[in-house]
């Protein structure tokens, strides 16, 4: 209480001055007034009693003039003449307007002779009532009104004119002027009025309109009824008085005197601010120095208080303002968001100015209003109702979280609001902080994922060990209980082979479960790197269509290879992770899609700028089974089969898919799927490859051939040949049917712009390729090679073709390398190459032969084989010798160096080697074959015979010298394949080599 | 499009009509042109004058009554055409510059009539040099201050005599909370020339110098005198607060409610247009002459008069001439003004009814009426053009000497638009 006393004395005691001042100025006010009105109207009263004496002493100084003239004018010796001239002279002298005698019967003479129209009705009533002297006001003929002064007089005659009494008149306006007053600043007026308030006279400048001055006061001033009551009764009595009243916006002192003859009154009407102007100017002074010294004084007392305050105030200005900066700076450097509410007033107090910061909201923008931030929440109102914050108990507080988003940014970050209720200096008030918990958020969520996560691996790991566990015992079971099997019926050989063939598929499923379990565990373990190379897109495509054409053909399905655009024949990547990736596609698109259905693989190269990369798009478009659309998220999970009562029926891992995927992903690629149940599936790989310098065989093939027809129903595949062939000058023309092309070839060989080559397509509608090249050579006969473009496996047809004059054969898609190398060597000499192609096949011929040929391609044929494991060796010695092919056993590497080094030139045809080993490994022993002495060191095919079947196993194999890789357990299918490919490729090397010796 | 509204024939005429195939004599008798506004035409003194003259004369009069607003233009347009009728009845105010008057019309100084006519009503019809352009056959009026005096008595107050005294009487008024001029800002267009009135019919010479474009109203002291004296009013509020939105019609309610004292008007008006049945009666009011401080002791306007001109180029010009002479016989212009509250044109004029407010004030009257010259005489001087300077001056918008120019320029711009020689 003290306190607050100390603190608002300075202001009390202003108050204290400031009320004794007005108090004092009241007082003396009034005083003043009171004494400058007493002053005032003495003032008035002593001027116009001056007048009112002197109209007194006009008033008898004139009725003392008649009745002195009197005995003059009586006299009977005085002549009218003298008369006249006395009083012409007294007129001048006195100044009186007119002196004339009166008759009784109210007639008027002047002493120049009689005025008629002069009524003087008025003054003879006077007269005759017998007053003595009287005064009157009359009006003459113009109007102008007159006061007259008249006396009784002996009955005498002025001529023949008998009067009786004798008067003289003025004009209103020169007594007006008598009775003027210089005081006032002339703003005064004066009337000469009868007790009944009617006005004889008047100082009005130019006339008068009053006739009734107390009818005007009773219809125009503020007097009330009692006070004009007053009035007219001190006027009836002749009393003096004076009173103050308001008459429109102005008020009046008016002061009565009785002018001392009948009723008359002198009535003065002066403006009160006339009359108290010099005192009111005295009275204005005083007060202004009054109130000056009491500003001064106030001043004096107050100053060095304000002076404190003021410096008190600047400090507390300042340490607050520091504090404000100091708040500001450190709220700027801080992730929290500072608010201080006035709920009660729904005002914002404070709001710290890294909001714009953090949240993009200028801090003026949230002060007007706090609603602007309700932009900023994602998914909900930031602004927590009022009631809300009322059950916030006092001194405590309450927290929500909420996510906001940077209005500037669109950065998504959480915040913590927390809603503090605070009394301040009794207010209430709410303080909230924003704290960015986003790194919290998303370390909580992140250990949900990881937690979910692992939850999901988990789950996986025991779904994989139940997967596992199925699917390796169910083939194990198969294999188990036929070679028990075997054993027991081994005398009944339908039933071995019957055993023996599902004991051979049950260990091939179980094999290809194996491989993909480690494909996809040395994936998902990181180790998995690519073996980058340059490889030709044709011979990959080619591969491809060699292994899923027969399995197409086995489910009566089509298979196309279509090729947009002009691809590169040769790129740098791993060609064997994209041949597994593309198997896999096309394998689960035979396996998933019916009999009888159809399956596209479409390659094009999608636009590139760069001359030094492309990016391949291989499409598998399959109009099979289909995925729903939820399997779809799933397909690339591992052991992620839909279940549905066709797949069910197809035997698989789950993990191909999971495999394709990881596989394209390490290669920075992109797949893509498309499905609809029942409709079909369209898987879609983007890869991008080094573009290797190409081989030029653009310009060999300009100088053999310069026109050349094609044959496809397939316009896009005519215009695909065309556009290839560009580069090479050849002039290409095509036809979409074997007419056609019959008759395009007579014509230009009739014309003597033959064809080269002509390249017809087998399936044609009408007459199909075959057929065609029948009716060509019939018509133009052998000169010209006819080759056949084929997506379908020409074994069948081979034969027949070539009977009708088919020179070779080409896979589509079409490629310029492949076909340079099928025509070279039938331009090289076409008839002995033709003879020559039919014993050792062209290049694309050769790869297409089966069964039978290879059996020819084996047979005969003297292996090393280099094998440590017995039991293994016996198996393969066995299965050599079930192909017609004999080997000698080395238990080593070391052994089997040894042995090479000491055959001679032609004593084995093929290595195959082991590669673990003990003594040495297969890597070992073929680097040491390699740089052997022996002849055929450098071209003896060495193929690696191994149960390492990852890809690194595969380039180290190479990286050794080794010309091929087989994973064991041995698949005859590979086996046959890989040799004879290797067979042929010695034999062609041989060939060329002999060629060019001769 | 000019609406013709021919003729109001009357009945008892109509057989000789029939004979007569437009004008001219025929079988000695003759028809006679006379155009008017509808408005004025159709006057019950207007007809019953034709009646008389058609019945002792057996001429026949053909009326061509044009509708108000196109008066003026068809007529002039009649005249320049060489189709100007017999006899033009107009108001001799500044619309008659429209016509040629010299060539147009027969002088009537000379015609046996003329001393008939009232001293006002005679000067009313003279030219500038003292043509007598018409006979003046219309209700005529005195116009000066009406007050009522109910109030001034009521109040103590007298009319005023002199100019000094208007103002007292003004001061007093407004003091007693009354307004105390009626003045109708909103087209008070009759209302200036009462105050020019005295300026011009007291000094013709100042009206010559005028006319003949070698002054302009603000070469004479007294306009702006005039003009001074308005404003002064004005900020006294001796017009009271809503002066500007005071119309025409809103006169009879001021004056008859007694919320306002006085205005500029004349005595016909009393009988056409104000209301009666309000806290004051017709009888309520005085008349004391109008006071705009260019006259000390106030002025009158006498009537503003419809006279009726002949044709100086008509056929029948004599016959035309006796029309006249017909119409200004006291024993037919009585009968057709009897019952007519008007104040005398004629001299011998005694059935028509003089308002009590004239008679009680015949003195004064007699000693400041001037006629009407301002409307009549002062080339291109147009009563709107003057609201309008007021206006501006009313609205703070010119001061005195501005608004002084402006009715100078307006006056020049009316002189412009009817070509006047010599401006």
């Amino acid at each position: 209480m003290k306190e607050k006393l100390r603190k608002f004395w300075p202001a009390v005691l202003l108050c204290v001055i400031g009320a004794a001042a007005v108090l004092i100025g009241a007082v003396y006010f009034e005083f003043i007034s009171q004494k400058i009105y007493e002053d005032s109207t003495d003032h008035l009263e002593e001027i116009y009693g001056q007048v009112n004496r002197s109209f007194t002493a006009f008033m008898e100084r004139n009725w003392g003039l008649l009745e002195s003239w009197e005995s003059l004018l009586s006299k009977e010796e005085s002549e009218e003449g003298e008369i006249a001239d006395f009083i012409a002279g007294e007129q001048e002298y006195w100044g009186f307007s007119e002196f004339y005698f009166l008759a009784g019967d109210g007639s008027v003479m002047t002493p120049d002779g009689l005025r008629d129209g002069v009524d003087m009705e008025e003054v003879r009533a006077a007269l005759a009532a017998g007053e003595g002297p009287v005064m009157v006001g009359e009006s003459l003929p113009d109007g102008k009104g007159v006061t007259v002064f008249a006396v009784p007089a002996q009955p005498g005659k002025y001529g023949n004119f008998a009067y009786e009494a004798v008067a003289v008149s003025y004009t209103n306006e020169d007594i007006a002027n008598s009775l003027k007053v210089d005081a006032f600043s002339g703003k005064s007026k004066c009337f000469v009025i009868h007790s009944d308030g009617s006005v004889l006279l008047s100082t009005q400048t130019g006339g008068s309109v009053f006739g009734n001055y107390l009818s005007y006061l009773t219809a125009a001033s503020n007097l009330e009824e009692e006070e004009l009551a007053g009035i007219r009764k001190d006027w009836e009595s002749g009393t003096t008085g004076l009173f103050q009243c308001k008459i429109g916006d102005v008020n009046y002192c008016i002061l009565y005197q009785p002018v001392g003859y009948q009723g008359y009154m002198l009535l003065s009407v002066v403006p009160q601010s006339v009359v108290s102007a010099g005192f009111l100017s005295v009275q204005k002074t005083t007060m202004l120095v009054l109130v000056v010294i009491f500003l001064l004084v106030g001043i004096l007392v107050l100053m060095p208080i304000l002076l404190r305050n003021r410096k008190q105030y600047r400090r507390s200005r300042m340490e607050l303002q520091y504090r404000e900066s100091m708040f500001d700076v450190l709220s700027n450097n801080v992730d929290d968001i500072f608010i201080m509410l006035d709920i009660e007033e729904q005002r914002v107090d404070y709001i710290s100015p890294n909001v714009e910061r953090l949240l993009g909201i200028p801090q003026q923008e949230v002060k007007e209003n706090i609603r602007v931030m309700e932009k900023c929440a994602v998914n909900y109102n930031v602004v927590i109702p009022k009631a809300e914050l009322e059950e916030i108990p006092l001194n405590g507080s309450r927290y929500w979280e909420c996510e906001y988003m940077h209005q500037n940014t669109g950065e998504r970050r959480w915040y913590r609001m927390t809603m503090y209720h605070m009394n301040i200096q009794d207010l209430t008030k709410y303080i909230v902080v924003l704290s960015d918990r986003t790194q919290d958020q998303q370390m909580t969520t992140q250990l949900q994922e990881a937690l979910a996560a692992a939850k999901s691996a988990n789950e996986a790991k025991s779904n994989f060990l139940s997967n596992m566990s199925h699917d390796i015992r169910t083939p194990m079971n198969a294999i188990v209980g036929f070679s028990m099997l075997l054993e027991k019926d081994a005398e009944h050989p339908d039933k071995v082979r019957e055993y023996t063939r599902k004991i051979t598929a049950s260990s091939h499923h179980l094999l290809s479960l194996i491989n993909d379990v480690l494909d996809m565990s040395k994936i998902e373990s990181g180790k998995t790197s690519l073996n980058v190379e340059r490889f030709s897109l044709p011979v990959l495509l080619e591969e491809l269509s060699i292994i899923i054409t027969p399995q197409a053909k086995a489910k009566f399905q089509t298979f196309k290879i279509q090729v947009h655009g002009v691809l590169p024949e040769q790129v740098v990547g791993d060609k064997l992770r994209l041949n597994q990736i593309l198997l896999n596609l096309l394998s689960n698109a035979v396996k998933y899609t019916q009999e009888g259905g159809d399956i596209l693989f479409t390659v094009s190269a999608l636009i590139e700028d760069s001359q030094q990369y492309v990016k391949l798009r291989f499409e598998v478009r399959d109009n099979g089974i289909g995925m729903s659309e939820e399997f779809q998220k799933h397909v690339f999970m591992p052991f992620s089969r839909e279940v549905s009562s066709v797949t069910n029926k197809v035997q698989g891992t789950g993990l191909g898919m999971a495999i394709t995927k990881n596989l394209v992903d390490l290669m920075g690629g992109i797949i893509q799927v498309e499905s609809k149940p029942g409709e079909g599936s369209t898987f879609t790989v983007e890869l991008s490859f080094v573009l290797p310098e190409q081989e030029k065989v653009e310009a060999l093939i300009g100088q053999k051939i310069a026109r050349m027809l094609i044959a496809d129903d397939e316009e896009d595949v005519c215009m695909a040949v065309k556009a290839m062939m560009h580069d090479t000058g050849v002039d290409v023309f095509y036809v979409t049917n074997g007419e056609d092309a019959v008759r395009a070839a007579v014509s230009a060989e009739r014309r003597g712009e033959g064809f080269q080559v002509i390249l017809l397509d087998w399936k044609m509608p009408g007459l199909n390729g075959v057929e065609t090249a029948r009716r060509i050579r019939e018509e133009i006969g052998e000169h010209v090679p006819i080759l056949v473009l084929t997506s379908h496996d020409w074994s069948e047809i081979e034969d027949e073709a070539r009977a009708a004059g088919i020179s070779a054969f080409m896979s589509k898609p079409f490629f310029v390398s492949t076909f340079w190398q099928t025509i070279k060597p039938l331009f090289a000499d076409l008839t002995a190459q033709q003879a020559k192609t039919q014993q050792t096949g062209d290049g694309s011929g050769a790869l297409t032969e089966n069964g039978a040929g290879e059996m020819r391609v084996m047979e005969g044929r003297h292996f090393l084989v280099a094998e440590d494991n017995e039991l293994n060796a016996e198996i393969l010695t066995e299965m050599l010798d079930l192909e017609g092919a004999s080997c000698d056993l080395a238990v080593n590497g070391a052994e089997a160096v040894e042995m090479f080094t000491a055959s001679a030139p032609g004593d084995y045809d093929m290595i195959l080697m082991d590669v673990q080993m003990p003594v040495m490994n297969g890597y070992e022993a073929t680097r040491r074959i390699r740089s052997s002495g022996h002849p055929l060191a450098a071209r003896i095919p060495i193929v690696a015979m191994t149960a390492n079947t990852f890809a690194e196993d595969v380039r180290n194999a190479l990286d050794a010298g080794m010309d091929g890789h087989l994973a064991k357990p041995i698949d005859m299918e590979a086996v046959r394949k890989m040799i004879g490919d290797l067979l042929n490729r010695t034999a062609s090397e041989n060939t060329q080599e002999e060629g060019a010796q001769s | 499009m000019r609406k013709r509204c021919l003729g109001i024939l009357l009945a008892f005429v109509a057989l000789l009509s029939l004979t007569a195939c437009g004008t001219g004599e025929t079988a000695g008798r003759v028809t006679l042109t006379i155009t008017g506004k509808k408005s004025d035409l159709e006057k019950s003194y207007m007809t019953s004058i034709f009646e008389q003259y058609e019945e002792a004369t057996g001429n026949r009069l053909e009326i061509i009554a044009y509708e108000d607003e196109e008066f003026e233009e068809c007529a002039a347009e009649d005249f320049a055409n060489g189709k100007g009728p017999d006899v033009l009845m107009h108001f001799h105010n500044a619309d008659l510059s429209r016509f040629d008057v010299a060539r147009y019309f027969y002088y009537l100084n000379g015609e046996s009539w003329v001393e008939e006519l009232t001293e006002g009503a005679r000067s009313y019809c003279q030219d500038r040099e003292g043509n007598l352009l018409g006979l003046p056959f219309w209700e005529n009026s005195v116009s000066g201050c009406y007050y009522n005096k109910t109030i001034l008595d009521s109040l103590g107050l007298k009319p005023a005599s002199t100019q000094a005294e208007f103002d007292m009487l003004c001061q007093a008024l407004t003091e007693a909370g009354y307004t105390p001029i009626c003045w109708p800002g909103d087209g008070c267009s009759w209302m200036v020339q009462f105050g020019l009135d005295p300026v011009f019919a007291d000094d013709s010479r100042l009206l010559e110098e005028l006319n003949e474009n070698e002054i302009g109203y603000a070469e004479i002291p007294q306009v702006t005198d005039m003009v001074q004296w308005l404003a002064d009013a004005a900020g006294s509020g001796w017009f009271g607060e809503d002066y500007l939105k005071v119309g025409w019609s809103d006169i009879s309610p001021a004056l008859g409610s007694g919320e306002a004292v006085m205005t500029f008007i004349w005595d016909t008006w009393f009988y056409t247009d104000f209301e009666p049945g309000q806290t004051y009666g017709r009888e309520d009011f005085a008349v004391m002459p109008i006071f705009m401080n260019t006259a000390e002791e106030g002025t009158y306007e006498g009537g503003n008069l419809n006279m009726m001109m002949v044709n100086k180029d008509s056929e029948n010009l004599e016959a035309a001439l006796d029309f006249l002479e017909f119409c200004a016989k006291p024993e037919h212009y009585n009968e057709a003004f009897a019952g007519i509250s008007t104040v005398n044109c004629f001299k011998n004029q005694t059935t028509n009814i003089q308002s009590q407010m004239v008679l009680d004030a015949r003195s004064s009257i007699q000693e400041r009426e001037r006629v009407s010259v301002v409307a009549s005489k002062v080339v291109g001087y147009n009563a709107e053009d003057m609201v309008r300077a007021l206006e501006e001056l009313f609205r703070g918008k010119t001061d005195v000497a501005g608004c002084v120019r402006l009715m100078d320029q307006y006056r020049l711009e009316e002189t412009d638009r009817y070509g006047t020689d010599g401006f």
